[in-house]
Protein backbone atom coordinates (compact mmCIF):
# COMPACT_ATOMS: atom_id res chain seq x y z
CA UNK A 1 0.00 0.00 0.00
CA UNK A 2 1.43 3.68 -1.07
CA UNK A 3 2.18 5.74 1.79
CA UNK A 4 0.20 8.34 1.03
CA UNK A 5 -3.19 5.56 1.62
CA UNK A 6 -1.21 4.18 4.29
CA UNK A 7 -1.22 8.11 5.78
CA UNK A 8 -5.35 8.08 4.97
CA UNK A 9 -6.31 5.01 6.12
CA UNK A 10 -4.21 6.35 9.92
CA UNK A 11 -6.39 9.14 9.66
CA UNK A 12 -9.84 7.43 9.09
CA UNK A 13 -8.69 5.24 11.77
CA UNK A 14 -7.91 7.95 14.28
CA UNK A 15 -11.04 9.47 13.49
CA UNK A 16 -13.12 6.50 13.43
CA UNK A 17 -11.83 5.63 16.85
CA UNK A 18 -11.82 8.90 18.40
CA UNK A 19 -15.40 9.37 18.21
CA UNK A 20 -16.78 6.19 19.23
CA UNK A 21 -16.80 4.34 16.11
CA UNK A 22 -15.69 0.85 14.57
CA UNK A 23 -12.98 1.52 11.92
CA UNK A 24 -14.34 -0.11 9.00
CA UNK A 25 -11.87 -2.83 7.35
CA UNK A 26 -10.59 -1.67 3.44
CA UNK A 27 -11.38 -3.72 1.05
CA UNK A 28 -8.36 -4.67 -1.52
CA UNK A 29 -6.08 -1.52 -2.02
CA UNK A 30 -9.07 0.93 -0.91
CA UNK A 31 -9.64 3.18 1.99
CA UNK A 32 -13.66 2.48 3.25
CA UNK A 33 -14.84 5.40 4.71
CA UNK A 34 -17.75 5.64 7.16
CA UNK A 35 -20.95 6.09 5.72
CA UNK A 36 -22.30 9.82 5.75
CA UNK A 37 -25.76 10.55 7.54
CA UNK A 38 -27.49 13.25 5.70
CA UNK A 39 -27.73 16.81 6.05
CA UNK A 40 -30.87 17.21 8.14
CA UNK A 41 -34.23 15.95 8.49
CA UNK A 42 -35.12 12.56 8.31
CA UNK A 43 -32.45 10.92 6.93
CA UNK A 44 -29.90 12.09 8.83
CA UNK A 45 -32.45 11.36 12.04
CA UNK A 46 -32.59 8.10 10.66
CA UNK A 47 -28.89 7.42 10.13
CA UNK A 48 -27.98 9.19 14.22
CA UNK A 49 -31.35 6.72 15.80
CA UNK A 50 -30.08 4.01 14.11
CA UNK A 51 -28.67 1.74 16.96
CA UNK A 52 -31.66 0.50 19.67
CA UNK A 53 -29.44 -0.49 22.15
CA UNK A 54 -29.98 1.20 25.75
CA UNK A 55 -26.87 2.31 26.12
CA UNK A 56 -25.71 6.03 24.99
CA UNK A 57 -26.68 7.62 21.86
CA UNK A 58 -24.60 9.19 19.52
CA UNK A 59 -25.44 13.02 18.74
CA UNK A 60 -22.08 13.84 16.59
CA UNK A 61 -20.53 11.99 13.46
CA UNK A 62 -17.67 14.43 12.16
CA UNK A 63 -18.51 12.85 9.18
CA UNK A 64 -22.21 14.30 9.19
CA UNK A 65 -23.87 16.05 11.25
CA UNK A 66 -22.17 17.23 14.85
CA UNK A 67 -24.46 18.84 17.35
CA UNK A 68 -23.08 21.44 19.85
CA UNK A 69 -25.01 22.98 23.24
CA UNK A 70 -24.53 25.88 25.21
CA UNK A 71 -23.49 25.64 29.06
CA UNK A 72 -26.78 27.63 31.07
CA UNK A 73 -25.14 27.51 34.48
CA UNK A 74 -22.26 26.64 36.00
CA UNK A 75 -21.59 22.90 36.25
CA UNK A 76 -19.72 19.89 37.01
CA UNK A 77 -19.23 17.88 34.61
CA UNK A 78 -18.90 13.95 35.69
CA UNK A 79 -16.34 10.97 34.47
CA UNK A 80 -19.71 8.74 34.57
CA UNK A 81 -23.43 9.67 34.05
CA UNK A 82 -24.51 10.27 37.75
CA UNK A 83 -21.26 9.34 38.75
CA UNK A 84 -19.66 11.19 41.29
CA UNK A 85 -16.13 11.98 40.09
CA UNK A 86 -15.89 15.37 38.82
CA UNK A 87 -13.68 16.16 35.59
CA UNK A 88 -14.08 19.64 34.57
CA UNK A 89 -16.05 22.53 36.40
CA UNK A 90 -17.63 24.68 33.35
CA UNK A 91 -18.63 28.35 33.47
CA UNK A 92 -21.21 29.92 30.97
CA UNK A 93 -19.00 32.19 29.28
CA UNK A 94 -15.79 31.68 27.77
CA UNK A 95 -12.55 33.60 28.74
CA UNK A 96 -13.44 36.01 25.07
CA UNK A 97 -17.03 36.59 26.35
CA UNK A 98 -18.80 34.37 24.57
CA UNK A 99 -21.63 31.71 25.38
CA UNK A 100 -19.32 28.83 26.70
CA UNK A 101 -20.78 25.83 24.21
CA UNK A 102 -19.30 21.72 24.06
CA UNK A 103 -19.63 19.36 21.82
CA UNK A 104 -22.20 16.84 22.16
CA UNK A 105 -21.14 13.38 21.48
CA UNK A 106 -23.85 11.15 23.36
CA UNK A 107 -26.92 10.90 25.37
CA UNK A 108 -28.14 8.41 27.79
CA UNK A 109 -30.89 8.10 30.47
CA UNK A 110 -30.34 6.86 33.76
CA UNK A 111 -32.80 6.41 37.10
CA UNK A 112 -34.66 8.84 34.64
CA UNK A 113 -32.24 11.32 34.09
CA UNK A 114 -31.53 12.69 31.22
CA UNK A 115 -26.85 13.12 30.80
CA UNK A 116 -25.02 14.60 27.82
CA UNK A 117 -21.13 13.07 26.83
CA UNK A 118 -19.66 16.02 26.05
CA UNK A 119 -15.95 17.06 24.72
CA UNK A 120 -14.37 19.57 27.18
CA UNK A 121 -12.51 22.58 26.73
CA UNK A 122 -9.93 21.62 29.45
CA UNK A 123 -6.47 19.85 30.32
CA UNK A 124 -5.87 16.76 29.46
CA UNK A 125 -6.61 17.57 25.76
CA UNK A 126 -9.42 15.14 24.42
CA UNK A 127 -11.20 14.88 28.32
CA UNK A 128 -14.63 14.00 27.65
CA UNK A 129 -17.44 13.67 30.74
CA UNK A 130 -21.00 13.57 31.43
CA UNK A 131 -23.45 16.87 32.26
CA UNK A 132 -27.20 16.61 33.70
CA UNK A 133 -29.23 17.79 30.29
CA UNK A 134 -31.06 20.76 31.65
CA UNK A 135 -27.70 22.22 32.24
CA UNK A 136 -27.34 22.79 29.07
CA UNK A 137 -29.40 24.82 26.30
CA UNK A 138 -30.88 23.37 23.02
CA UNK A 139 -29.29 21.27 20.17
CA UNK A 140 -27.47 22.94 17.39
CA UNK A 141 -26.12 21.24 14.57
CA UNK A 142 -23.32 21.28 12.42
CA UNK A 143 -22.29 19.45 9.40
CA UNK A 144 -18.81 20.58 9.47
CA UNK A 145 -14.81 19.01 10.21
CA UNK A 146 -12.07 20.94 10.13
CA UNK A 147 -9.00 18.41 10.13
CA UNK A 148 -5.24 19.96 10.32
CA UNK A 149 -3.00 18.00 9.66
CA UNK A 150 0.65 18.93 11.59
CA UNK A 151 2.67 16.71 9.34
CA UNK A 152 1.51 18.42 6.13
CA UNK A 153 0.47 21.56 7.54
CA UNK A 154 -2.55 21.87 5.99
CA UNK A 155 -5.85 22.78 7.16
CA UNK A 156 -8.87 20.92 5.37
CA UNK A 157 -12.48 21.94 6.06
CA UNK A 158 -14.98 18.67 5.12
CA UNK A 159 -18.63 19.31 4.68
CA UNK A 160 -19.89 15.73 5.37
CA UNK A 161 -16.62 14.06 3.76
CA UNK A 162 -16.02 16.56 0.95
CA UNK A 163 -13.01 18.58 1.25
CA UNK A 164 -14.48 22.44 0.85
CA UNK A 165 -11.55 24.52 1.70
CA UNK A 166 -7.96 23.60 2.15
CA UNK A 167 -5.14 26.09 3.27
CA UNK A 168 -1.35 25.57 4.48
CA UNK A 169 -0.78 26.38 8.09
CA UNK A 170 1.41 27.46 10.80
CA UNK A 171 2.10 25.31 13.88
CA UNK A 172 3.38 25.29 17.11
CA UNK A 173 7.15 25.15 17.45
CA UNK A 174 8.49 21.76 18.87
CA UNK A 175 8.88 23.39 22.13
CA UNK A 176 5.56 24.58 21.97
CA UNK A 177 3.39 21.92 19.99
CA UNK A 178 0.28 22.48 18.30
CA UNK A 179 -1.78 19.57 20.37
CA UNK A 180 -3.64 16.83 18.63
CA UNK A 181 -6.63 15.19 19.23
CA UNK A 182 -10.20 16.11 18.70
CA UNK A 183 -11.81 19.04 19.62
CA UNK A 184 -14.24 22.11 18.66
CA UNK A 185 -14.98 25.65 17.48
CA UNK A 186 -15.36 27.49 20.40
CA UNK A 187 -15.80 30.89 19.18
CA UNK A 188 -15.16 33.71 16.37
CA UNK A 189 -13.81 36.90 17.15
CA UNK A 190 -12.79 40.17 14.67
CA UNK A 191 -12.10 43.55 15.02
CA UNK A 192 -9.86 43.24 17.97
CA UNK A 193 -6.81 45.22 18.66
CA UNK A 194 -4.09 43.06 17.99
CA UNK A 195 -2.58 42.32 14.63
CA UNK A 196 -0.68 39.34 15.81
CA UNK A 197 -4.32 37.56 14.85
CA UNK A 198 -4.68 38.71 11.67
CA UNK A 199 -8.38 40.36 10.83
CA UNK A 200 -9.87 36.93 12.14
CA UNK A 201 -9.57 34.68 14.96
CA UNK A 202 -10.84 31.24 15.94
CA UNK A 203 -11.12 29.92 19.30
CA UNK A 204 -10.69 26.51 20.02
CA UNK A 205 -11.29 24.25 23.26
CA UNK A 206 -7.62 22.88 22.62
CA UNK A 207 -4.98 23.85 25.12
CA UNK A 208 -1.10 24.18 25.20
CA UNK A 209 -0.20 21.58 27.43
CA UNK A 210 3.25 23.68 28.06
CA UNK A 211 2.35 27.21 28.40
CA UNK A 212 -0.65 26.15 31.62
CA UNK A 213 0.22 29.58 32.64
CA UNK A 214 -0.96 31.50 29.62
CA UNK A 215 -2.89 34.45 29.58
CA UNK A 216 -7.23 32.90 29.88
CA UNK A 217 -5.49 29.43 29.82
CA UNK A 218 -3.20 28.62 26.69
CA UNK A 219 -6.64 28.32 24.05
CA UNK A 220 -4.84 27.38 20.92
CA UNK A 221 -6.80 29.64 18.27
CA UNK A 222 -6.83 29.08 14.37
CA UNK A 223 -6.11 32.85 13.50
CA UNK A 224 -4.42 34.78 10.72
CA UNK A 225 -1.01 36.54 10.71
CA UNK A 226 1.03 39.33 10.18
CA UNK A 227 3.75 37.46 9.12
CA UNK A 228 2.68 35.69 5.81
CA UNK A 229 6.13 34.83 5.16
CA UNK A 230 6.69 32.08 7.85
CA UNK A 231 3.42 30.02 6.40
CA UNK A 232 3.90 27.05 6.44
CA UNK A 233 5.77 26.42 9.17
CA UNK A 234 6.18 25.57 12.46
CA UNK A 235 6.42 29.05 13.82
CA UNK A 236 3.98 29.61 16.61
CA UNK A 237 3.53 29.21 20.15
CA UNK A 238 0.83 26.28 19.47
CA UNK A 239 -1.65 28.52 17.96
CA UNK A 240 -2.42 27.49 14.36
CA UNK A 241 -1.95 30.67 11.99
CA UNK A 242 -2.97 30.88 7.96
CA UNK A 243 -2.49 33.45 5.52
CA UNK A 244 -5.54 36.64 6.36
CA UNK A 245 -6.79 35.77 2.95
CA UNK A 246 -7.28 32.20 3.98
CA UNK A 247 -8.66 32.45 7.45
CA UNK A 248 -10.97 35.15 6.00
CA UNK A 249 -12.38 32.37 3.31
CA UNK A 250 -12.36 29.83 5.75
CA UNK A 251 -14.95 32.27 8.12
CA UNK A 252 -17.15 31.93 5.45
CA UNK A 253 -17.43 28.46 5.22
CA UNK A 254 -16.79 27.28 9.09
CA UNK A 255 -19.51 28.20 11.55
CA UNK A 256 -18.62 27.65 15.86
CA UNK A 257 -19.13 24.36 16.99
CA UNK A 258 -17.33 22.55 13.86
CA UNK A 259 -15.62 19.94 15.36
CA UNK A 260 -11.96 20.30 14.86
CA UNK A 261 -9.83 17.25 14.54
CA UNK A 262 -5.78 17.62 14.68
CA UNK A 263 -3.30 14.66 13.50
CA UNK B 1 -53.23 1.79 0.35
CA UNK B 2 -50.82 3.69 2.88
CA UNK B 3 -52.78 5.88 5.61
CA UNK B 4 -51.53 9.54 3.80
CA UNK B 5 -53.18 10.11 0.03
CA UNK B 6 -50.37 10.36 -2.40
CA UNK B 7 -50.92 12.55 -5.58
CA UNK B 8 -51.70 9.78 -7.35
CA UNK B 9 -53.93 8.66 -5.38
CA UNK B 10 -56.08 11.84 -5.24
CA UNK B 11 -55.38 13.24 -8.74
CA UNK B 12 -56.47 9.87 -10.83
CA UNK B 13 -57.71 11.89 -13.65
CA UNK B 14 -54.60 14.47 -13.67
CA UNK B 15 -56.51 17.92 -12.87
CA UNK B 16 -54.58 18.27 -10.38
CA UNK B 17 -51.41 18.10 -12.20
CA UNK B 18 -52.94 19.90 -15.02
CA UNK B 19 -53.88 23.25 -12.58
CA UNK B 20 -49.81 22.96 -11.29
CA UNK B 21 -48.20 22.60 -14.67
CA UNK B 22 -50.74 25.61 -15.81
CA UNK B 23 -49.29 27.73 -13.42
CA UNK B 24 -45.94 26.71 -13.42
CA UNK B 25 -44.28 29.34 -14.78
CA UNK B 26 -45.10 31.19 -11.39
CA UNK B 27 -42.22 30.63 -8.97
CA UNK B 28 -44.49 30.26 -5.99
CA UNK B 29 -46.56 27.99 -7.77
CA UNK B 30 -43.58 25.82 -8.86
CA UNK B 31 -42.75 25.72 -4.98
CA UNK B 32 -46.09 24.81 -4.35
CA UNK B 33 -45.83 21.95 -6.65
CA UNK B 34 -42.77 20.89 -5.38
CA UNK B 35 -42.91 21.15 -2.12
CA UNK B 36 -46.26 19.22 -2.63
CA UNK B 37 -44.72 16.53 -4.48
CA UNK B 38 -41.67 16.04 -2.42
CA UNK B 39 -43.70 15.58 0.82
CA UNK B 40 -46.09 12.63 -0.56
CA UNK B 41 -48.46 13.34 1.39
CA UNK B 42 -51.49 15.71 -0.25
CA UNK B 43 -53.68 17.82 1.36
CA UNK B 44 -55.25 20.10 -0.43
CA UNK B 45 -56.93 20.30 -4.36
CA UNK B 46 -55.70 22.38 -7.39
CA UNK B 47 -57.40 25.49 -7.30
CA UNK B 48 -56.25 25.87 -3.61
CA UNK B 49 -52.69 25.87 -4.99
CA UNK B 50 -53.74 28.25 -7.51
CA UNK B 51 -55.45 30.77 -5.00
CA UNK B 52 -52.41 30.51 -2.62
CA UNK B 53 -49.64 30.98 -5.41
CA UNK B 54 -48.67 34.63 -4.34
CA UNK B 55 -50.22 35.27 -1.20
CA UNK B 56 -48.10 37.82 0.23
CA UNK B 57 -48.16 39.76 -2.81
CA UNK B 58 -51.66 40.88 -2.14
CA UNK B 59 -51.89 40.23 1.70
CA UNK B 60 -52.52 43.04 4.17
CA UNK B 61 -50.62 44.09 6.78
CA UNK B 62 -52.83 42.13 9.50
CA UNK B 63 -52.70 38.85 7.42
CA UNK B 64 -48.96 38.95 7.13
CA UNK B 65 -48.82 38.96 10.65
CA UNK B 66 -50.63 36.33 11.16
CA UNK B 67 -48.73 34.18 8.47
CA UNK B 68 -45.72 35.22 10.47
CA UNK B 69 -47.52 33.82 13.48
CA UNK B 70 -48.16 30.33 11.95
CA UNK B 71 -45.02 30.06 10.91
CA UNK B 72 -43.63 30.80 14.41
CA UNK B 73 -45.71 27.88 15.58
CA UNK B 74 -44.83 25.80 12.55
CA UNK B 75 -41.15 26.47 12.59
CA UNK B 76 -41.82 25.24 16.73
CA UNK B 77 -43.38 22.12 15.94
CA UNK B 78 -41.00 20.92 13.05
CA UNK B 79 -38.37 21.68 14.85
CA UNK B 80 -39.77 19.26 17.83
CA UNK B 81 -40.41 16.33 15.53
CA UNK B 82 -37.66 16.41 13.89
CA UNK B 83 -35.35 16.78 16.75
CA UNK B 84 -37.58 13.81 18.10
CA UNK B 85 -36.62 11.33 15.60
CA UNK B 86 -33.00 12.20 15.62
CA UNK B 87 -32.98 11.87 19.26
CA UNK B 88 -33.61 7.94 18.56
CA UNK B 89 -36.03 7.70 21.54
CA UNK B 90 -38.81 7.27 20.25
CA UNK B 91 -40.20 3.75 19.01
CA UNK B 92 -43.55 1.86 17.42
CA UNK B 93 -46.19 4.10 16.57
CA UNK B 94 -45.20 6.91 18.49
CA UNK B 95 -42.21 6.81 15.99
CA UNK B 96 -44.62 6.41 12.74
CA UNK B 97 -46.62 9.32 14.03
CA UNK B 98 -43.63 11.32 15.09
CA UNK B 99 -41.86 10.67 11.44
CA UNK B 100 -45.13 12.02 9.71
CA UNK B 101 -45.76 13.87 11.69
CA UNK B 102 -42.24 15.94 10.81
CA UNK B 103 -42.35 15.38 7.46
CA UNK B 104 -46.11 17.63 7.55
CA UNK B 105 -44.71 20.21 9.76
CA UNK B 106 -41.66 21.03 7.27
CA UNK B 107 -44.24 21.15 4.60
CA UNK B 108 -46.16 23.75 6.45
CA UNK B 109 -42.78 25.63 7.12
CA UNK B 110 -41.59 25.54 3.33
CA UNK B 111 -45.39 26.81 1.96
CA UNK B 112 -45.61 29.71 4.76
CA UNK B 113 -41.99 30.93 4.32
CA UNK B 114 -42.43 30.71 0.49
CA UNK B 115 -45.70 32.36 0.31
CA UNK B 116 -44.62 35.29 2.87
CA UNK B 117 -40.94 35.70 1.19
CA UNK B 118 -38.71 38.38 2.38
CA UNK B 119 -41.68 39.02 5.31
CA UNK B 120 -41.05 35.98 6.90
CA UNK B 121 -39.79 36.12 10.64
CA UNK B 122 -36.69 34.42 10.87
CA UNK B 123 -36.49 30.86 12.17
CA UNK B 124 -35.86 31.14 16.17
CA UNK B 125 -33.50 29.02 18.38
CA UNK B 126 -34.84 25.91 20.44
CA UNK B 127 -34.83 23.78 23.49
CA UNK B 128 -36.99 21.03 23.94
CA UNK B 129 -35.63 20.30 27.37
CA UNK B 130 -35.73 16.70 27.13
CA UNK B 131 -39.22 16.35 25.56
CA UNK B 132 -37.75 15.08 22.49
CA UNK B 133 -35.64 12.48 24.37
CA UNK B 134 -38.19 10.38 26.39
CA UNK B 135 -40.83 8.96 25.14
CA UNK B 136 -43.50 9.63 27.78
CA UNK B 137 -42.39 13.08 27.54
CA UNK B 138 -42.81 13.45 23.96
CA UNK B 139 -46.01 12.07 23.60
CA UNK B 140 -47.27 14.68 26.63
CA UNK B 141 -45.73 17.11 24.67
CA UNK B 142 -47.23 16.56 21.50
CA UNK B 143 -50.80 16.32 22.30
CA UNK B 144 -49.97 19.84 24.08
CA UNK B 145 -48.74 21.39 21.02
CA UNK B 146 -51.12 19.91 18.08
CA UNK B 147 -53.77 20.59 20.40
CA UNK B 148 -52.40 24.16 20.67
CA UNK B 149 -51.71 24.32 17.14
CA UNK B 150 -55.67 23.77 16.53
CA UNK B 151 -56.90 26.17 19.13
CA UNK B 152 -54.19 28.94 17.10
CA UNK B 153 -55.79 28.78 13.59
CA UNK B 154 -58.94 28.36 14.86
CA UNK B 155 -58.37 31.48 16.62
CA UNK B 156 -57.30 33.29 13.90
CA UNK B 157 -59.44 32.30 10.79
CA UNK B 158 -62.06 34.61 11.54
CA UNK B 159 -59.83 37.60 11.59
CA UNK B 160 -57.72 36.83 8.34
CA UNK B 161 -59.18 39.37 5.47
CA UNK B 162 -58.17 37.20 2.04
CA UNK B 163 -59.90 34.15 1.33
CA UNK B 164 -57.20 32.71 -0.30
CA UNK B 165 -55.21 32.60 2.65
CA UNK B 166 -58.30 31.38 4.70
CA UNK B 167 -58.02 28.39 2.35
CA UNK B 168 -54.58 27.84 2.90
CA UNK B 169 -54.93 27.97 6.69
CA UNK B 170 -58.13 25.66 7.22
CA UNK B 171 -56.23 23.34 4.81
CA UNK B 172 -53.28 23.15 7.94
CA UNK B 173 -56.03 24.03 10.53
CA UNK B 174 -57.43 20.59 9.46
CA UNK B 175 -54.35 18.47 9.61
CA UNK B 176 -53.50 19.80 12.55
CA UNK B 177 -56.79 18.47 13.75
CA UNK B 178 -55.69 15.07 12.61
CA UNK B 179 -52.22 15.30 14.52
CA UNK B 180 -54.13 15.98 17.17
CA UNK B 181 -56.68 13.03 17.19
CA UNK B 182 -53.36 11.15 15.90
CA UNK B 183 -51.78 11.54 19.00
CA UNK B 184 -54.81 11.45 21.74
CA UNK B 185 -55.13 8.37 20.03
CA UNK B 186 -51.70 6.69 21.16
CA UNK B 187 -51.88 8.73 24.53
CA UNK B 188 -55.52 6.91 25.22
CA UNK B 189 -57.32 9.95 25.76
CA UNK B 190 -60.41 10.62 23.72
CA UNK B 191 -59.64 11.79 20.06
CA UNK B 192 -62.36 14.48 19.59
CA UNK B 193 -63.84 15.00 23.38
CA UNK B 194 -65.97 17.89 22.34
CA UNK B 195 -68.68 18.58 20.20
CA UNK B 196 -66.97 22.17 19.32
CA UNK B 197 -63.80 23.23 19.60
CA UNK B 198 -62.48 26.59 21.74
CA UNK B 199 -60.15 28.71 19.59
CA UNK B 200 -57.54 30.75 21.67
CA UNK B 201 -56.39 34.43 21.23
CA UNK B 202 -52.87 34.97 19.50
CA UNK B 203 -51.61 36.29 23.12
CA UNK B 204 -53.39 33.04 24.85
CA UNK B 205 -51.20 31.46 22.34
CA UNK B 206 -47.96 33.25 23.03
CA UNK B 207 -48.38 32.90 26.08
CA UNK B 208 -48.92 29.05 26.32
CA UNK B 209 -45.88 29.04 23.95
CA UNK B 210 -43.56 31.46 26.44
CA UNK B 211 -44.30 29.02 29.22
CA UNK B 212 -42.95 25.80 27.72
CA UNK B 213 -39.85 28.16 27.32
CA UNK B 214 -39.06 25.93 23.93
CA UNK B 215 -37.76 29.44 21.94
CA UNK B 216 -34.74 29.86 23.70
CA UNK B 217 -31.93 32.62 22.27
CA UNK B 218 -29.23 31.62 19.99
CA UNK B 219 -25.48 31.25 21.51
CA UNK B 220 -23.80 34.13 21.34
CA UNK B 221 -20.53 32.53 19.43
CA UNK B 222 -19.01 35.45 18.13
CA UNK B 223 -17.87 38.66 19.62
CA UNK B 224 -15.76 41.97 18.50
CA UNK B 225 -13.12 44.59 20.15
CA UNK B 226 -10.59 43.49 22.77
CA UNK B 227 -7.83 41.46 22.33
CA UNK B 228 -7.48 37.50 21.82
CA UNK B 229 -5.26 35.58 24.46
CA UNK B 230 -4.96 32.68 22.22
CA UNK B 231 -1.24 31.38 22.23
CA UNK B 232 -0.46 33.14 19.02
Amino acid sequence: MAVPALLALAFVVFVAVAYGQEPQAPGAGAVVLPAIPAASGESAASALAGSETVGPQPLSNPNGVSRFMAVLEPVDARAQPGGARIVARLSTRTPEGTTNVVLALARVEREGKLWIKVRLPVLPNNTTGWIRRESLGGYNTVNTHLVVSTRTLTATLYRFRKAVFSARVGIGQSRWPTPTGRFYIRNKLTRYSSPVYGPLAFGTSARSAVLTDWPAGGFVGIHGTNQPRLIPGRISHGCIRLRNADILRLAQLMPPGTPLTIV
Amino acid sequence: MSELLTLDEVDRDGAIRETMDAIADDSRAGFLKKSMLATGGIVGGGALLAAMASPAQAATANDVSILNFALTLEYLEAEFYTEAVAMGALSGEVLDFARIVAQHERAHVAFLKKALGTAAVPKPSFNFRGTTENQAKFKATAQVLEDTGVKAYAGQAPLIDSNAILAAALSIHSIEARHASWIRHINGVPPAPNAFDPAATKQRILAAVAATKFITGTPAMTASGGSPAFTG
